[in-house]
This record gives structure tokens, C-alpha cells and sequence, in this order.
């Protein structure tokens, strides 16, 4: 294979990738000064300005395919390559556009941190990870960047190693990602077995993949791989039921779950999804669906009743990466993507304005000295005044969230829906559960959203730690201020349409389309977004009524309640039904690899030990001692011979007389 | 009847008691002593031998001249081993290892 | 066996005898005086192979000559070599030396079976001598026909031995000087 001419688009994609990796490795290099981050800002923003010139060249365009060559085994080459077409030029823009913002956001809010310069070092590895997976052209080289997001993520979530919270949180996102690897590394074994290659231009290509044709697999083949590519998903996106990672991975700092938990890591599952959508059927995609739906709608329902505010949104996350994995599942792919896109300006803005609150809060608390859980939001309200921007800021977000007209999310969020009324039209009467499910969720989001809103920044701040100390409260710093109001603005609708009412005019689902659409229902795009907007009106009323007039007492006892409120019970099932059996197995299991497998390879030791030290003794006894007794013969030889210089003329005269006394002997055999 | 033979075994017999006296004895002075039993040895062969030439008397011409010469490497013998002995403070052969690099 | 064959075996037996005694004695001085009875023997050997003269010689030579500068070189030399000459009395005979024992009987059988071997089988040159009858008999005049044989066939020899025989002199004279002698 030749080596691949370097143009400039492809010499800006390895920039952008690579500089966060630099970046990386100085910050690592230069160890504890390096506190202000300016090394990996500056990274970041020139991966941004390569993103952007990449996106440019490659957006409705060819994408750039190229890939050099690795290492074989036997005849197979392995190589590693770059595939940017419009999805990765996409994801490539997108992740640097949120981490710039949140780049700088850190640096007043990871502030005086004693780690920070471990921090800077994380960020800007995890970037490198994410912006490698987006551009990889190689389900290999995708999945080591893949396990080099979870890696990073490991890092980030346990950021604050002295927590012993931060610890059990980054072990349990790192196991339950585990779980997901391994379906990701199963679906690429029975990809290579079935096509021998890992390219994914050659698999997936738009004109005629591989994957249309049947390799040398079988259908259920298919669907197995289907389902294993799923599963690595279902993990990294937090899927029902492996979401249980993401709520406890808020033990890292916000900027950091602003970026990895909800912008841009949680994507990378979907954004696989998108990738290899060739490979799935029918069955996989109805499985997508129905999992994603499940998801949003559980999900939604555990964020109703959290406290903590950054768990309400990590719910919040679960149930939109849940909408997009529904997204996937109609085959709905572009749809999806153009959500992730929406998700994630107004979700990364939505943990900024969090972690802006907290920032705060954590000030009162210093200042105040009382012992308070700055993260719960029964501590707070009335914020608006203090916090106007961080107020219009979030709001903006959530509306988004909520699908409010004139924002991203109404338009990716509807656009949603309507298919996916469009494919249960395409399904069997019993899919329309689907959709309505999806509905509902989307009810449940507006409420959580205002909830929020209202508890935080306009109720009355109940008898907590805020009462009679309004004075010590002031809006973020401007290094946090800019990037919420960066991503305010990218929420809107102007970056997607000019055409604020309706998806179909927006530029980047018609980038992505798929070739095969669902029929259209045309009454559905109009009737969805108005229904959907009547809908987040009436729970806005609501909610206002209820958290900030305080209309409805709460019943905290419900049963109903304490289930959302405990996530369902789903740690405990998983503590009580699954871990202890595990363990069990585990044990059996440790039993058996220490006395059978152990033994087995003990034994073997033994034996290649024995054989060794007879190999050993052999070399030492017989070769060895070859190899001594020549030099001993000679060693002895030489000492003899010398010990016959002796300079004593008797001892020549001796040695004379009796070689003669040989030759005379000779002689008189020789004649006889 | 004496016959040849019995002059060769008795001239074996001095020469190997000679040499036993070179070889092993530890004084210079019986050293040289050995050496001229082995030379009487060796002319005890020749006159032996001599016998059967009288027409040149060879073997008894030759005994004469091998005694002269065995009185002349007494005398030069005696010499070295005063100066030996005046080097050395001994006439210990096995005391004398100079020949040793 | 008559009385000639008698006082061979006699004479021989004294010098091998008187050998053996001399090399395995720790006296020095005993040795050089046994050198004498070995000496005498062989001269009384060499009259039996009907050599007269050189029998004279020998005696006159040895016995009055070597012999003599043996013992005075034992005896004139200064005292602490004879105190070291003399010293080691204690046991009578000496401890054999095992490496040359071996050696000296190797030699010993070598010529035995040599000896016995030309007993045997008659060399052709002592054959051709006895059939020509070259052979010395009791009656000649050795000292006659030798003295003849020197000065003329046996001239060239004679005068590389006077002159080694003056060499020698000098030599061990020179050999034998004091330090500090010119």
C-alpha cells in the first residue's frame, strides 16, 4: 500500500488530534508548575481551528480516507488509519467546540486545586482519546482510543482520589465500562472473522459496504454482532440497565462531567452506533429502540426526585442519550447525531451553570463554616438575584432541554419524536408504545427541568444556609461566565436553522440523512412540536405553581417516590441479586484457577523447572564439565610440564636419560 | 672362558649405578663421582670390545684418551663446584634451581 | 670353572658391589674411598679384556690423579663446605630417590638385555675379526703395538687432547682462583 499523499485537510485532522496528546505529554513532562493550563487551552483551541478547517473541506464533501500500514501477523496487515467523513468531521468539530469552552471555564473553577496540573494532563488525554475516536478509520484503532476514553474518564471521576466516594465511583465506571469493551471487542472479532479487515470505509462505506454482503457469516452472525457492537455502547452511553455508572461518576469535578458525562464520552456510544449503522437489522434495531426508550423513560423518572443537583442532570443525561439511542433504533441515525449535537451545547452549558451554583455554594459553605451538602438543592433558591447571568444561562439550557421553540433541543428533540411516531407506523401496532414512552419522558424532562430551575434559582430559599447571607453571593467569573454564555448561544436555533419552527431545513440533518427515510406523516410534524409545546407550558405552570408558590405538598413516603428517588433500587438489585452471586462465582471461580488452572500451570512450571535444573545440571555436570576438564587438562598439563622446570639439573638429566631409556626401548622393539 | 657378555654386564651394571648416583644423589661431589663410574663403564666396553681390533688397537687408543679426558672434566668439574659453592653456600643440586626462568 | 674365571667374577662382583655401596652411603668421605676399590676393580677388569695399559693408566690416572683432587678439593675446601659435605651422618645408608631408582634399572634391563642379546648373536664385525685373526691375544705387546698405533694413526686424536687436556688445566685454573685474582 502506498504511503498516503499528505494534504492539508489531512494534516489539519492530525493536528487536531494529535495537539491535545502534546499538550499531554508537556503537561506530564513539566509536572507540578504546569497550573494554568495554558498548554492544553492553547492545544485545544488550535485542534479547534483545525476541526474547523477540516470540517469545512470535508462537510458535504469526500470524506478523507487514508491509512498506513501497522504491523501483520502471518499474511493479515493491520493498519491504522483516518476516516473523516461528515459523522467524524461532525464529532470532531463538536468535541472540540465544547472543550475549548470548558478548557477555560476550568481554569477559575479547578482554581488553587492542589492537583490541578493532573487535571490539565487528564483533560487534555481524554481529548486526544475523543477527537482519535472520531476521526479513526479502523474498528482497532477506534477501539484503543475507545478504552483510552474510559481510561481517561477512570481518571477524571476519581480526580479527587482522597474521596473514597470518587473511588468506588471511578471503579464501578471503569468495571461497567469493562463490560461494555468486551461487547465492542466481540463485535469486532466477528467482524474480522467474518470480513478480514477492520476498515471502517471498507465495512461501512457509503456506496456499497461490506456488511451489505454476508462475508462468510450467517445471519444470526449478524445479529450477534449487532447486538456486541450494542453492548459496547450500552455501557460508554450509559444504557438501561448499565446507566448505574454515570449518576455515581459525578463525584469528579463538574468541568469534567460537563465535558466527559454529558457533551461528548457518553456520545462516543452513539456516535459508534452511527458508524457501524450498516451492520444492524431489524432485530438489533428494534432492540436498540426499545432499550433506548426504556432508558429514557427510566431515567427521567429517577431524576424527578434527586437533591443533588449534578445527579438530576446526569439523569437528565441518561434519559437524552437514551432518546438518541431510540434515534438509532428507528434508523433514524442523522437524527440522533443532530441530538448528541443539540445535547451537547445545552447539557455541557446546563453542568457549567451547575457548576457554577456549587462553586458558590462551596463559598458560603467556606465562608459560613457550617457543614452543608453544597450539591443538594434544598439548600438553595433564590438565586436569580445574586446569579442573573448563571440564571439566564441555565435557563436557556433547560428550555433547551425541555424542547422549547427557538431553542437546538426543540428542534432535535421533535424531530425525534416525529419519527419515531413514523416508525411505530412502519411496526407492528404493539411499537407504538415506543414513541408514547418517549413522549411521556419528554413530559417528565420539562417537569425535572423547571424543577430545577425553580428550586435553585427562583423559590424562596427554605431555612438553610442562605437565609441572612445574601450578601456573600455574586455571579461566576468571567473566566466562567463567557463560556456559559458561548454555549447559551449555541444552543439556540441559529446555529441549526433559520427556520426556528421546523427540522426539516436544518443544514446538519440534511449532511447526514441516509439514503432510506421513513415514510413521512406529515400531520405529524406539525402536530407533534405544538402538542409538545402545549405540554412543557401546562408542567412549566406546574411546577411553578408547586416549587416556587408551593401550591402541592409534597408526600416524600409515596412509594412511587422513594423508587425514583433510589434509582429504582437498581444499586441495591445489583448489590443484593447480582454482586453476591458474582462473588460467589468469582470465589468458585478463584478456587478453581487457583487449584486447577494454577495447578495445571504450577505443574507445568514444575516440570519445565525439573526438566531446567536436569537441562541445568546437565549443562553444569556434563557440558560444563567438558568444557572444565579441558581446561583442567590443560590447567593440569601446564602444571606438570612446568612443575618439569623445575631448573634442577638432576630432574633434566632424569627426564633425558629416560627418554633415552624410550628410544633405546623402541629400538630394540622396532628391530626386534 | 670370559667372554664379552660378562664385560658388557658388569660395564651395565657400573653405568646404571652411575646413574642412579647422577640422578638422585644430593651432593655435587658424588654426582661427579657417578659420572666417572658411567666414563669407567663405557671404557671397560671399549677395551671389552677393543679386543677384536689388533690391528689398530682402537678400542684401547680410545680408553686412553677417554681417561685423559675424564681426568681434564674432573679437574674443570671440581672447579665449578668451588664456584658454585662459594655462589651458592651449597653443592645441593636440588638447592640449585638457576636454570628456572 | 678355573681360578681365571674365578677372580673375574671376584673382581667384578667387588666393583659392582663396592658401587652399589658407594652411591647409597651418606658419608662422603667413605664414598670417595669406596671410589678407590671400584676404581682398582675396573683396572683389574681391564686386564682380563687384555688391555695392560690402559689397566696402568687408569690406576695411574684415577686412582693418583682424579681421586687425589677429589678428596683434597673435600678436604682443602674451606670449612664450612666441608662441615655441610659432612653434614646428614646420621643415617648410615641413604633414602632412596624413587625417581631415579626406575630410571636406573630401566637402563640397567636396557643393556642386560643388549649385553646378553650380543652374547647371543655375535656381531659380524667380532666374527669377521676372529676368522681374520685380528684378535688381541695374551702374548702381544700391547704397550708396543699402542704406543706405534698413537703416534701414528692415532696422532691427530693424541694432539686434540694435549691441547683439550692444556685447555682444561687452564680452565679449571682459572675456574678455581680466588676473587680478586687477576
Amino acid at each position: 500500500m502506498p504511503v498516503p499523499t499528505l494534504t492539508y485537510p489531512l494534516l489539519a485532522t492530525l493536528a487536531a488530534v494529535l495537539m491535545p496528546f502534546l499538550a499531554f505529554l508537556l503537561t506530564a513532562a513539566t509536572g507540578k508548575k504546569a497550573r494554568n493550563g495554558a498548554v492544553s487551552i492553547a492545544a485545544i483551541s488550535i485542534s479547534l481551528l483545525a476541526a474547523a478547517y477540516v470540517f469545512a473541506h470535508v462537510w458535504g464533501k469526500d470524506p478523507i480516507h487514508v491509512q498506513w500500514h501497522w504491523f501483520s501477523i502471518g499474511r493479515q496487515a493491520f493498519h491504522v488509519g483516518l476516516l473523516v467523513n461528515n459523522a467524524s468531521a461532525l464529532m470532531l468539530l463538536l468535541v472540540c467546540l465544547v472543550a475549548l469552552p470548558v478548557h477555560v471555564y476550568s481554569t477559575a473553577y479547578m482554581k488553587g486545586d492542589p492537583g490541578i496540573h493532573r487535571y490539565w494532563a487528564y483533560l487534555s488525554l481524554f481529548c486526544f482519546a475523543m477527537l482519535g475516536l472520531a476521526v479513526a478509520g479502523n474498528l482497532l484503532l477506534m477501539y484503543i482510543c475507545w478504552e483510552l476514553v474510559g481510561f481517561a474518564s477512570y481518571l477524571l471521576i476519581g480526580f479527587w482520589f482522597t474521596r473514597d466516594a470518587a473511588i468506588q465511583a471511578n471503579k464501578k465506571a471503569f468495571i461497567i465500562n469493562r463490560i461494555g469493551d468486551l461487547g465492542f471487542l466481540l463485535g469486532i472479532a466477528i467482524l474480522y472473522s467474518g470480513f478480514g479487515t477492520l476498515d471502517i470505509q471498507v465495512l461501512f462505506g457509503t456506496d456499497t459496504p461490506a456488511v451489505s454482503g454476508t462475508g462468510n457469516l450467517t445471519p444470526g452472525w449478524f445479529t450477534a454482532a449487532g447486538l456486541a457492537f450494542f453492548l459496547g455502547a450500552m455501557a460508554k452511553s450509559a444504557q438501561f440497565p448499565l446507566h448505574v455508572w454515570l449518576p455515581d461518576a459525578m463525584e469528579g469535578p463538574t468541568s469534567v462531567s460537563s465535558l466527559i458525562h454529558a457533551a461528548t464520552m457518553v456520545a462516543a456510544g452513539v456516535f459508534l452506533l452511527a458508524r457501524v449503522f450498516p451492520l444492524f437489522d431489524g432485530t438489533v434495531l428494534f432492540v436498540i429502540a426499545v432499550t433506548g426508550t426504556v432508558t429514557a423513560f427510566a431515567a427521567a423518572c429517577f431524576a424527578l426526585t434527586q437533591y443533588d443537583i449534578k445527579k438530576i442532570l446526569a439523569f437528565s443525561t441518561i434519559s437524552q442519550l437514551g432518546f438518541m439511542m431510540a434515534g438509532i433504533g428507528f434508523g433514524m441515525y442523522h437524527v440522533a447525531l443532530f441530538h448528541l449535537t443539540t445535547h451537547a451545547f445545552f447539557k455541557c452549558l446546563l453542568f457549567l451553570c451547575a457548576g457554577a451554583v456549587i462553586h458558590e455554594m462551596q463559598h458560603v459553605k467556606q465562608k459560613l463554616g457550617h457543614d452543608f451538602d453544597p450539591q443538594d438543592i434544598r439548600n438553595m433558591g433564590g438565586l436569580r438575584k445574586h446569579m442573573p447571568i448563571t440564571c439566564a444561562t441555565m435557563s436557556i439550557a433547560a428550555l433547551a432541554l425541555v424542547g422549547f421553540p427557538l431553542t437546538g433541543g426543540y428542534l432535535s428533540k421533535d424531530a425525534l419524536l416525529v419519527h419515531g411516531f413514523e416508525w411505530a407506523a412502519t411496526q407492528h401496532g404493539m411499537a407504538l408504545a415506543v414513541p408514547c414512552a418517549l413522549a411521556v419522558a419528554s413530559m417528565l424532562t420539562g417537569f425535572y427541568s423547571f424543577r430545577l430551575l425553580a428550586k435553585v434559582f427562583f423559590a424562596q430559599p427554605a431555612a438553610g444556609p442562605l437565609t441572612g447571607s445574601h450578601a456573600t453571593l455574586h455571579d461566576a467569573p468571567l473566566p466562567m461566565r463567557i463560556p456559559m454564555l458561548f454555549l447559551a448561544a449555541c444552543s439556540l436555533f441559529p446555529l441549526f436553522t433559520f427556520h426556528p419552527l421546523n427540522d426539516g431545513h436544518v443544514w446538519l440533518l440534511r449532511g447526514l440523512a441516509p439514503d432510506a427515510t421513513l415514510p413521512p406523516l406529515r400531520l405529524l410534524h406539525f402536530a407533534i412540536p405544538i402538542l409538545a409545546t402545549i405540554a412543557s407550558v401546562i408542567i412549566a405552570t406546574v411546577t411553578w405553581r408547586w416549587y416556587v408558590l408551593g401550591k402541592y405538598p409534597l408526600k416524600p413516603q409515596g412509594a412511587l417516590y422513594r423508587l425514583s428517588l433510589h434509582q429504582g433500587y437498581l444499586d441495591a438489585l445489583y448489590m443484593r441479586a447480582i454482586i453476591p452471586p458474582l462473588m460467589r462465582l468469582s470465589a468458585v471461580l478463584f478456587w478453581l484457577d487457583r487449584h486447577v488452572v494454577d495447578g495445571f500451570v504450577n505443574g507445568l512450571a514444575a516440570g519445565g523447572r525439573a526438566l531446567a535444573s536436569a537441562a541445568a545440571w546437565a549443562d553444569y555436570r556434563v557440558v560444563d564439565g567438558l568444557v572444565r576438564m579441558t581446561g583442567k587438562l590443560a590447567l593440569g598439563l601446564g602444571n606438570a610440564l612446568r612443575r618439569s622446570q623445575t631448573g634442577r639439573v638432576q630432574h633434566y638429566l632424569a627426564l633425558a636419560f629416560f627418554l633415552m631409556v624410550v628410544m633405546l626401548l623402541y629400538f630394540i622393539f622396532a628391530r626386534a | 672362558m670370559i667372554t664379552i657378555t660378562h664385560f658388557l654386564v658388569v660395564g651395565a651394571w657400573l653405568f646404571s649405578i652411575g646413574l642412579y648416583a647422577v640422578l638422585a644423589r644430593r651432593n655435587a661431589i658424588l654426582v661427579l663421582v657417578g659420572i666417572e663410574l658411567m666414563i669407567n663403564a663405557a671404557i671397560l666396553n671399549l677395551v671389552a670390545f677393543g679386543r677384536y681390533d689388533s690391528s689398530l688397537y682402537g678400542g684401547q687408543a680410545f680408553a686412553l684418551f677417554a681417561i685423559v679426558l675424564a681426568a681434564a672434566a674432573v679437574a674443570v668439574a671440581l672447579a665449578i663446584i668451588l664456584n658454585v659453592y662459594k655462589h651458592h653456600k651449597t653443592v645441593n643440586p636440588e638447592d640449585i634451581s638457576d636454570l628456572k626462568d | 670353572m678355573d681360578m681365571q674365571t674365578i677372580v673375574f667374577y671376584s673382581l667384578a662382583f667387588a666393583a659392582v658391589f663396592s658401587a652399589i655401596l658407594l652411591v647409597s652411603l651418606r658419608n662422603i668421605a667413605r664414598s670417595l674411598f669406596l671410589f678407590f676399590v671400584v676404581l682398582f676393580a675396573v683396572a683389574g677388569l681391564y686386564l682380563f679384556a687384555l688391555a695392560d695399559f690402559v689397566a696402568i693408566t687408569q690406576v695411574m690416572v684415577y686412582v693418583g690423579g682424579i681421586l687425589i683432587l677429589m678428596l683434597f678439593a673435600f678436604m682443602l675446601s674451606n670449612r664450612e663446605m666441608f662441615r655441610q659435605l659432612q653434614r646428614g651422618t646420621a643415617h648410615f645408608i641413604a633414602i632412596p630417590v624413587w625417581q631415579a631408582l626406575p630410571i636406573a634399572i630401566l637402563f640397567l634391563t636396557v643393556m642386560l638385555y643388549t649385553a646378553l642379546h650380543v652374547g647371543r648373536n655375535e656381531p659380524p664385525w667380532i666374527t669377521a675379526s676372529r676368522e681374520a685373526g685380528t684378535v688381541i691375544r695374551a702374548a702381544d705387546n700391547t704397550v708396543e703395538q699402542l704406543g706405534v698405533h698413537t703416534m701414528t694413526h692415532y696422532l691427530l686424536p693424541f694432539e686434540v687432547v694435549s691441547v683439550l687436556l692444556m685447555m682444561a688445566l687452564i680452565g679449571a685454573a682459572h675456574l678455581a682462583r680466588k676473587e680478586g685474582d687477576a
